[in-house]
């Protein structure tokens, strides 16, 4: 997001400035060697990175595995903070990385989750079986929602992204035979069974949710974190960053923008669907509105934009501050602190919790990317 | 033909509301070049600043005064302190500030005055025999009112644009704000009595249509469709245009009353839809809208 | 900051003429850019009351950035001292006050308003009303194409007017020292022979000082008394213009004819 992109731009202008002749390393002084030990310097994919890596995976599968012990209640609450995290990546892709601003991704959350609760209750699809319905569902939808973002910028964008998500309760409610309208759509529990092959039995179906959430989770990060990689994820920052650049450098700003956001409403479509399975029930006016849709933006710029674990923190943020505020002023606590949140992280950390530790963290511990011999292009 | 005038005189109350909100996002968009995402919320505290004032036995019409100030003065306020220091730095960090306030003053709003809706007073008189008939149809005094404050408020707006100094400073700044500053005109004095204008317009607006508008009372939620419908009409009308709003406002109103009238294949209950609709043609097709003068940043 | 060392013997490197009296504007060792890109770097500068003084220089040597220093318009260190006293916060209505106007490069046209109205945003910080309206009409004389379109939008003027009218709005305010930011830029010769012939004017009937940055080194070196010589956001040389008209060898190796 701009937020940051602003912020990187005089680093790069300090670039010249910054730039000492170069002195022989012989040459420079104490104070600049005793400087220098700090941050450690590993290169990427070595021995001692691949072992920090490793820890962070052990640690990750530990803290997974020790959740999955939890009582009914707190899984129940892992549980969400998952589906929240996997609707905040979603909304990275657009938002954090491609730069398109929405305020309406409660429109595709909810999408989702009507996708599994119609195809479930209507229809008598397993609910697993339906995440993947969701997905090109909202994967279509995000990118017909999308494509004002080929002529459409910034506030306005928003703007529209708002009236989306306003809008979606009012849709939900018009087709009333489907979706239940105002009484709302209740997945019976019973059709909420785990499949035969998990081992799961019906009673367990926390249990069974909360392992769906961790395959799904998993599986969401890994695919930004390969999109954000790809040449795709380089084209979606450039255009965020600075569009006439982008484009002059063969950015397909067209595609690149559209389907950022379809693969954005894609993925909190799933996390949508996922929700649906969680709560049993669906109300357009209650889960899915604007304050929802404000939510998943806060976990988003708390966590941090454009950061792979910030959705995950985020989340964290979205799911346990209105659970421990809730005795505080008549339960509107939470959205006061979130509007307090967005406005001091824009103002102090713009790159969010996530971000902030990072830059810390790089301080002490720089992973720098091992040096090879410029090849030919292979295309 | 009576239920023609019927739906045209809702569609024109309606639509004086949606104009009055849509114009305090003009004023404030002329000045900062941003919509502020909070301005239903502004509308919104100040209406419980005002019921909460007639609990305590003031009648709504003097309630009205000190709605309005609060309204002023959080405008200026948040424009000081929350707005200008990220001004420069992006519009995102702008709107992400203005949707911390959205989220921030309504639940503010319920952690102070709780969750429940508030039977809310009308300021005109809506009795049941309050009313004309013109050709059958039932034209009701605080539709009048309504209308008569809409216009009212726009010729005061006309004449401080173009009668007073600071009308004129205001208008320097919208066109180009370093050039204003180099003419000596305090650009941050006229940005923060822009949105304290606009914050003001919007706690009139809001007093006059809580009572009026269903859900016809005071709820946390009274303002995410207003705030949609008075985009709208300030989109259609051009961000910039007082003109714009009006013409918007009306036209936006009175559309949708005749839609939900006569359009019934549409099931009625699709304004919010309508409403995008409309946002995202304006938007994509004639971003400067009906009279607006600048053009809307695109690709 | 020194000068490469064709100058002529009046001509010192860097450094600016220190008059006895206070000068109406002095500039100190004054650094200025835009964010972490330092374009001044270090500039000594002295305009005294109703004198002319040109700023010279290639295209980059900042100039431009100068003058938006000058009038409050980025943030500066260094001194900058109006009458003596040095100014604290840079902030264009302060400079303003300080008697200090600018006429921004690209004119800063407020093309939504009329011509009047832009003449009077021009005199914003003034309490005389009638003064004001006179001086309306003192501009429209001075520029007769003016007054034809005073009802007019100035969005719709040609170049050369918007230049008049940009002039006009700056002199509204009355300063005792105008800035100039390239006013010949993309116009006629015969429009710009006009301007100067205004902007002499100006200084010879008002007394008004005037700190012109111009491209169109031979105009601007007929109408200044002074020149400063900027190059890579240093003063590379200073001296009266009458040496920068007549040595042909500075002329060769700073301005290029």
């Amino acid at each position: 997001m701009t937020t940051q992109s602003a912020d990187r731009e005089p680093r790069a202008a300090s670039e010249p400035s910054d730039a000492q002749p170069i002195t022989p390393a012989g040459t420079t002084s104490p104070v600049r060697k005793h400087r220098r030990r700090l941050p450690f310097v590993i290169r990427r994919n070595s021995r001692s990175h691949v072992g920090l890596i490793g820890v962070g995976v052990v640690v990750g599968l530990a803290m997974v595995l020790w959740g999955g012990g939890f009582g009914q209640f707190n899984q129940g609450q892992l549980t969400r903070v998952m589906i929240y995290a996997i609707a905040i990546a979603g909304l990275n892709i657009a938002t954090g990385y491609t730069g398109l601003v929405s305020v309406g991704h409660s429109a595709f959350f909810g999408l989702g989750a009507y996708t599994t609760g119609i195809l479930v209750v209507r229809h008598g699809w397993s609910p697993e079986a339906t995440i993947p319905v969701a997905f090109v569902v909202c994967f279509v939808v995000g990118l017909v929602v999308g494509l004002p973002a080929l002529r459409i910028r910034g506030l306005y964008l928003a703007m529209v992204t708002l009236a989306f998500g306003v809008a979606f309760p009012e849709v939900i409610a018009r087709f009333s035979d489907l979706t239940g309208g105002a009484q709302g759509l209740t997945i019976r529990r019973a059709m909420l069974r785990p499949p035969s092959w998990s081992g799961f039995s019906l009673s367990e179906k926390g249990q069974w949710l909360y392992w769906l959430c961790v395959v799904v989770l998993i599986l969401v990060l890994i695919v930004v974190h390969n999109v954000v990689r790809s040449r795709y994820g380089l084209a979606m920052m450039a255009a965020r960053d600075n569009e006439i650049a982008a484009s002059a450098s063969g950015v397909n700003l067209a595609v690149v923008k559209t389907s950022a956001f379809g693969l954005s409403g894609a993925l909190t479509g799933v996390g949508g669907s996922l929700f649906a399975m969680y709560l049993g029930s669906l109300v357009a006016n209650d889960s899915f509105t604007l304050l929802n849709a404000i939510a998943l933006l806060t976990g988003l710029v708390i966590g941090g934009e454009a950061t792979r674990f910030g959705p995950i923190i985020g989340a964290i943020a979205v799911v346990y501050i209105p659970y421990y505020t809730s005795d505080l002023g008549q339960g509107q606590a939470a959205a006061v602190l979130f509007g307090a949140a967005l406005i001091i992280i824009v103002f102090i950390a713009p790159e969010g919790l996530t971000g902030a530790f990072f830059r810390v963290f790089r301080r002490v511990l720089t992973v720098i990317p091992v040096l090879r011999k410029p090849q030919p292009p292979a295309d | 033909m009576d239920i023609f005038f019927d739906r045209l005189f809702s569609g024109l109350t309606a639509g004086s509301l949606y104009t009055l909100i849509a114009l305090s996002l003009v004023v404030v968009f002329r000045s900062s070049k941003t919509i502020n995402f909070a301005q239903g919320e502004f509308a919104l505290f100040c209406c419980f600043i005002a019921w909460w004032l007639t609990t305590k036995g003031l009648p709504i019409i003097v309630a009205l005064i000190p709605a309005m100030l609060v309204g002023f003065l959080l405008g200026v306020v948040t424009e000081r302190t929350l707005i200008r220091p990220v001004r420069r730095r992006s519009e995102t960090a702008v709107l992400i500030v203005g949707l911390g306030l959205f989220t921030g003053l309504n639940g503010l709003d319920g952690w102070i005055w709780g969750p429940a809706n508030k039977q809310f007073p009308e300021m005109l008189p809506s009795g049941d025999s309050d009313y004309f008939l013109v050709g059958g149809a039932r034209l009701h005094y605080d539709s009048i009112g309504i209308f008569l404050i809409m216009l009212l408020v726009v010729g005061l707006l006309s004449l401080l644009f173009n009668k007073t100094s600071l009308g004129l400073r205001m208008r320097a700044v919208a066109t180009n704000a370093e050039s204003a500053s180099l003419s000596g005109v305090k650009v941050g004095t006229v940005l923060s009595m822009s949105w304290g204008i606009s914050a003001a317009i919007s706690a009139l607006a809001g007093i006059l249509l809580v009572p009026v508008l269903p859900p016809n009372e005071l709820d946390l939620s009274s303002f995410f469709s207003i705030l949609i419908f008075a985009s709208a009409a300030a989109l259609f009308g051009g961000l910039d245009s007082v003109k714009g709003a009006v013409v918007g406002g009306l036209g936006l109103g009175v559309a949708e009353s005749m839609l939900n009238g006569y359009a019934t294949f549409l099931g009625g209950s699709l304004q919010l839809t309508v409403a995008l609709v409309i946002i995202v043609l304006v938007l994509v097709f004639k971003p400067t809208g009906l009279f607006g003068a600048r053009r809307v940043e695109r690709v | 900051m020194t000068g490469p060392g064709t100058h002529g013997p009046s001509i010192r490197p860097g450094g600016a003429t220190r008059p006895e009296t206070t000068a109406l504007l002095e500039i100190r060792d004054l650094h200025a850019g835009y964010g972490a890109a330092n374009v001044l770097q270090g500039i000594d500068l002295t305009v005294a009351r109703g004198e002319v003084v040109v700023v010279l220089g290639a295209n980059g040597a900042g100039k431009t950035t100068l003058m938006r220093a000058i009038a409050g318009l980025i943030p500066h260190t260094g001194e900058i001292l109006v009458d003596g006293a040095g100014v604290g916060r840079s902030r264009p209505d302060l400079m303003l006050g300080r008697g200090i106007g600018l006429v921004p490069q690209g004119r800063g046209t407020l093309t939504d308003m009329t011509v009047r109205d832009n003449l009077r945003v021009g005199a914003v910080t003034r309490k005389d009303k009638a003064g004001v309206a006179e001086d309306i009409e003192k501009w429209c004389g001075v520029f007769p194409r003016l007054a034809k379109r005073r009802e007019q939008v100035a969005g719709t003027l040609s170049g050369g007017e918007q230049q008049m009218l940009a002039i006009a709005r700056a002199m509204m305010s009355r300063p005792r020292l105008l800035l100039c930011d390239e006013v010949s830029l993309g116009l006629a010769p015969i429009v710009v022979q006009e301007l100067f012939g205004v902007l002499a004017g100006v200084n010879s009937d008002s007394g008004t000082a005037l700190l012109l940055v111009e491209q169109n080194a031979e105009l601007a070196l007929e109408v200044a008394a002074r020149v400063y010589l900027l190059e890579v956001g240093s003063v590379a040389a200073t001296g009266p213009a009458e040496e920068f008209r007549t040595n042909d060898a500075i002329r060769r190796a700073y301005l290029g004819y």
